[in-house]
């Protein structure tokens, strides 16, 4: 309820003392919460953001573009009283995401006047498996009666020349395609049928354990698959990220056990709604909707909330050197057995403290957080859909596709308005991959982009219209672009705990093992979501799981 | 429509921690009310069916859970709402104060279509407590106010003694299946929640 605007006087805090204290409201630390209230654990949940979500949010066009260009001041540390037993340690806060690049080519006032009619997600694209265990998280935390989802329409994979072609999963699929062969149609239905075969407990044939220990793209090429359809199967089913049958680069080479899995997790994805036309699902409202909904769940078991709440340091103590709690940019000192941050938290290095005798070994971990790599996102919105008759549809585009040097697949999600995250007319794309520097990363963007859209020289008009009049077919205009790199951060488990940055994959099996692994650290006695729900709880509906999912 | 399933309305209830939100909701839905006052822990949403002209509806009550204590309550929450229904406590003029806080959050998170049009209720509450004699707010006061935000409908009430809670309800029930009707004929391209087609525990039902 505060505005910006107005001067903001920082609510006090009361109790003083909890369990917990996670600072961030990203997917992890709201799974983590939830789960943790349902042990009956006293949390405080802070966020900086007067949003929930932090880097999972599904933000305003306005808020998106701010979030994005405006790095922001840490917060002046309110001059607390220092005559206490604690050390004090300010922390830093380092924004993930890096070398934004927005652009707005809307000539008319549509998306400012619209700008609350988007909800755009920070950390796109991102959709989930119908038979993934993000399906099965939500339906026992009970985070699923609060979200509504919806089929994604279709799935295409990006092939160099050729455009965009339906992922054949499953046997009515290859049989209906229209691009694919007879002679490719017979081997993908062979190659399924002995997946199947293998996944198939009653069953005798099996794989052979050499098989599946070897890369899935050795074993592939041994089943005398050809290489669009070994595309396929490694990038638009499997989603590996990069080129396996380049090894030197490689940083992921599948397993053949894994890449089984992977198709299992496909196949059972595919028809298991009825309304729900392929593997993915998306939800109503965008993706920020999940931190929410666990957060809900959170606060429904007793976990305070409190957002606009910024921490600036770290309570100490003098002799252990162990941590006792945190100030905030009121000057509360707030106490807690444990925390969790967010990752975007470090603390300066080297340590300078005044406490010269104070034992510091203990904060390296916060000092050097180790990035694991880095991701580029792309926005796109645009006023047409990529493929006519279809609003909300992924695109896979494998390695090599767009040009010879590409040694990453790309994933892209399109949305259109009928899920609630943008005006009538209008579609959001969602573009990611791995890279190992902005330049590299935007350019792969850049060509995925301009292998599907059409992105108008900035400034120009003129330019425009003439590329509307081209004979090149009608490729959906960009009316606004942003683009951003995002450090790879994992979760660690320490003197602190720290959560994941969102990854670069299509969807959220990792970050939830990584969760569920980090709970199980601070927990190790406690149950991952209990299944029965407290009896003293009597509002409390356990008979209201399920999955809505809009036809 | 109708013929596809039931009519499902969401209807929020918002105010200040402590003007009796969960207690209204409990007592409307399970005829209880407990004395002993704790912040919010544990409620979640109460549902209630009931017979309106010749429509079955269900009524989802969502509680703020807790999360209007420090204004944390996340867009999440607003979504999709068909009422609003606003609670102060007559004792308590801040309760009453803050009203214009909580509408005007409302309309920014929710962002209804027309949000003129978007019914909202006013509930004053805890007319029970010393007989009336502790009440700082007057009825005309709040009615001045109902007036001035389009003529909001209000009902004073006391959750402890059950006194008005049906009526206020039924009231807040009507309103929201009217702006049922004109959400449908807006948002024609949002679809709505579709009945699951085979419910299986412990499964999805979709």
């Amino acid at each position: 309820m505060s505005e910006s605007q107005e001067p903001f006087s920082y609510p006090p805090i009361d109790p003083i003392n909890f369990d917990l204290i996670i600072v961030g409201t990203a997917l992890s630390e709201s799974v983590i919460a939830a789960a943790a209230s349902a042990v009956g654990k006293t949390i405080l949940h802070l966020d900086p953001n007067s949003f929930y979500g932090s880097h999972f949010a599904s933000l305003s066009l306005h808020d998106l573009s701010s979030y994005l260009t405006s790095p922001r001041s840490p917060p002046a540390a309110a001059s607390a009283s220092t005559d206490s037993d604690d050390v004090v340690i300010d922390l830093v806060h380092q924004h993930i995401c890096s070398d934004a690049e927005i652009a707005s080519y809307d000539e008319s006032a549509f998306l400012d006047e619209n700008s609350r009619k988007f909800s755009i997600d920070l950390g796109g694209p991102r959709a989930l498996f119908s038979a993934d265990k993000t399906i099965d998280l939500l339906l026992k935390s009970g985070a699923a009666q609060y979200l509504e989802f919806k089929g994604i329409d279709a799935s295409f994979v990006f092939e160099a020349n050729e455009g965009l072609a339906n992922v054949p999963d499953s046997r009515g699929a290859i049989f209906r395609d229209k691009k694919l062969s007879l002679r490719e149609k017979n081997q993908l239905m062979r190659f399924f049928k002995l997946v199947q075969q293998h996944l198939d407990v009653t069953q005798e044939e099996k794989i052979s354990e050499e098989d599946m220990d070897i890369p899935f793209v050795s074993f592939l090429e041994k089943m005398k698959l050809p290489p669009k359809i070994k595309s396929i199967l490694l990038y638009a089913i499997a989603m590996v990220d990069y080129d396996q049958d380049n090894s030197e680069i490689c940083k992921d080479l599948l397993k053949t056990k894994d890449g089984i899995d992977c198709l299992a997790q496909y196949s059972s994805s595919v028809g298991r709604f009825p309304n729900a036309p392929g593997a993915l699902l998306y939800p109503i409202y965008g993706e920020g909707e999940l931190p929410q909904a666990f957060c809900r769940r959170a606060a429904v078991k007793g976990c305070i909330y409190v957002l606009r709440m910024p921490v600036v340091s770290l309570l100490m103590d003098k002799v252990t050197g162990l941590y006792k709690g945190i100030r905030l940019v009121s000057g509360q000192d707030l106490y807690s057995h444990q925390l969790i941050l967010d990752p975007s938290f470090t603390i300066p290095s080297p340590l300078t403290l005044s406490a010269s005798d104070f034992p510091s070994e203990r904060l390296q971990m916060l000092s050097q957080r180790d990035i694991k790599g880095l991701v580029a996102r792309g926005i796109c919105i645009t006023k047409s859909s990529i493929k006519p008759d279809v609003s909300n549809c992924s695109v896979v585009y494998p390695p090599r596709s767009l040009y010879p040097e590409q040694v990453t697949s790309i994933k892209a999600l399109q949305i259109g308005s009928n899920l609630a995250v943008c005006p009538a007319g209008t579609f959001i794309l969602y573009f990611s991959t791995l890279c190992n520097d902005a330049d590299e990363g935007k350019k792969l963007l850049k060509a995925a982009m301009n292998a599907l859209l059409t992105l108008p020289v900035s400034g120009n008009s003129e330019s425009i219209l003439s590329v509307q009049s081209d004979s090149e077919d009608t490729k959906p205009i960009v009316i606004w672009s942003a683009f951003y790199i995002q450090k790879l951060i994992t979760s660690k488990f320490e003197f602190i705990s720290s959560t994941p940055t969102p990854d670069g994959n299509l969807n959220y099996n990792d970050l939830l093992d990584a969760a569920q692994k980090l709970f199980g650290q601070m927990y190790p006695n406690e149950e991952f979501f209990p299944k029965a729900t407290p009896p003293d709880d009597p509002t409390d509906e356990d008979d209201a799981s399920g999955l809505t999912l809009d036809s | 429509m109708s013929l596809r399933r039931r009519t499902l309305l969401k209807v929020i209830v918002l105010g200040d921690s402590g003007v009796g939100k969960t207690s209204l909701m409990n007592q409307y839905v399970h005829k209880k009310f407990s004395q002993q006052y704790k912040a919010t822990i544990g409620a979640d949403f109460v549902t209630k069916e009931l017979q309106i002209d010749d429509r079955l509806v269900t009524l989802q009550i969502w509680d703020t859970a807790g999360q209007e204590r420090f204004q944390s309550l996340g867009v999440a929450f607003y979504r999709g709402a068909d009422c609003c229904v606003l609670v102060y406590d007559v004792n308590v003029m801040k309760s009453f104060d803050t009203l214009e806080n909580w509408h005007e959050e409302f309309l920014k998170q929710a962002n209804p279509p027309d949000p003129r049009a978007f019914p909202f209720i006013l509930l004053g509450n805890k007319i029970d407590i010393d007989g009336g004699n502790s009440r700082v707010v007057s009825e005309k006061k709040a009615k001045d106010w109902c007036a001035s935000k389009g003529n909001i409908p209000y009902f004073e009430t006391s959750a402890k003694e059950d006194y008005n809670v049906d009526a206020a309800f039924l009231c807040i029930a009507k309103a929201a299946l009217a702006n049922e009707h004109e959400q449908d004929i807006y948002f024609q391209g949002i679809p709505e929640a579709a009945v699951p087609e085979n419910e299986q525990r412990g499964g999805c039902a979709c």
